[in-house]
């Protein structure tokens, strides 16, 4: 079962995922992927909250910011694998820590992600809906949406299920979510 | 009149194409500077289109009326740019908030509004 939860910043999208991912489980293992390197205290305050809501829920954290596959080294491939999200992932496989950038990254991830989604018990996968305002970004910034987009679409493709999280209330764009 | 919706890079021309058949020479790409071929019964972009009125004193519920006249199964596409928050630039801002205005108009004299997320259709209408 893989599952695709997107929607507006800080709308409950991260609450949704661990819920789900947990139902899915049942008595299997139990992944977060953390993907988030964090670059000043707001990251690392960030962190923090997501961590403290995750507590209780049974996760086992996996370190993972880029190369998504490598989570299958220490992993067990029929657990179930929560990622969040894209956002940061993208982010860290575009974005080099010398400055450049790598183009190919998105297709990259998508690939990666219909691999991961095949191989794995159940893959729930947060991403972030950046795509509808009218500020005219940089050719860098735009290409990353693009980058981000095409992942969503991807990854919508292949989901059972694909989510709108909005205001905390769960819209549902394909296939059913059985509460 | 058939009105697609959504954010950028979701899919929504690819939608467009496959629900109504439309090939590259239905489609008209709408530039912000000039009219867009009105003799083909597809306008990607109209957001576009409003922000070319809105420089030029046009107004834009007009000219679809006019266009939707002689094609009553047009299909008009627009990326949903009225979402975000309030731009500083003073164009932008006025363009935003024509766009939202022309669309409700449009949504309205439409048979059939979609909306696409991630490559999905969402029946509004």
């Amino acid at each position: 079962m893989t599952v695709l939860i997107s929607g507006g910043v800080k709308n409950g999208k991260s609450y949704h995922a661990q819920r789900i991912a947990h139902r899915l489980a049942g008595d299997a293992p139990l992944y977060y992927i953390a993907t988030m390197i964090p670059h000043d205290t707001e990251d690392e305050q960030r962190i923090a909250r997501h961590i403290s809501d995750r507590e209780g829920w049974g996760f086992e954290t996996i370190e993972c910011p880029c190369d998504i596959l490598r989570c299958f080294d220490s992993a067990k491939p029929e657990g179930v694998f929560l990622l969040d999200s894209t956002t940061a992932l993208l982010s860290n496989e575009m974005f080099l820590n010398d400055g450049r950038i790598n183009h190919a990254a998105a297709e990259k991830i998508a690939e990666e992600l219909c691999v991961f989604a095949k191989n794995a018990g159940g893959l729930v996968i947060v991403s972030d809906s950046i795509y509808s305002d009218a500020i005219i970004y940089s050719d860098l910034t735009e290409e990353y949406r693009m980058g981000l987009a095409y992942i969503d679409r991807a990854i919508a493709k292949i989901c059972d299920i694909v989510l709108e999280i909005c205001c905390g209330t769960v819209v549902c764009h394909k296939g059913e979510l059985k509460e | 009149m058939h009105l697609i919706i959504g954010g950028a890079y979701q899919g929504k021309l690819e939608y467009a194409r496959e629900r109504f058949g439309l090939m590259d020479e239905d489609i008209s790409l709408c530039p912000d500077d000039r009219e867009p071929d009105f003799s083909r019964c597809c306008l990607y972009h109209i957001e576009r289109f409003v922000l070319f009125c809105l420089r030029n004193g046009r107004s834009p519920a007009e000219e679809i009326d006019k266009w939707r006249r002689t094609h009553s199964g047009g299909v008009i596409i627009c990326e949903d740019i009225f979402c975000g928050v309030v731009p500083t630039d003073k164009e932008t801002r006025i363009w935003r908030e024509a766009v939202g205005r022309f669309m409700s108009w449009a949504a309205e004299q439409s048979e059939g509004v979609v909306r696409i997320f991630c490559g999905l259709p969402q029946v509004l209408k």
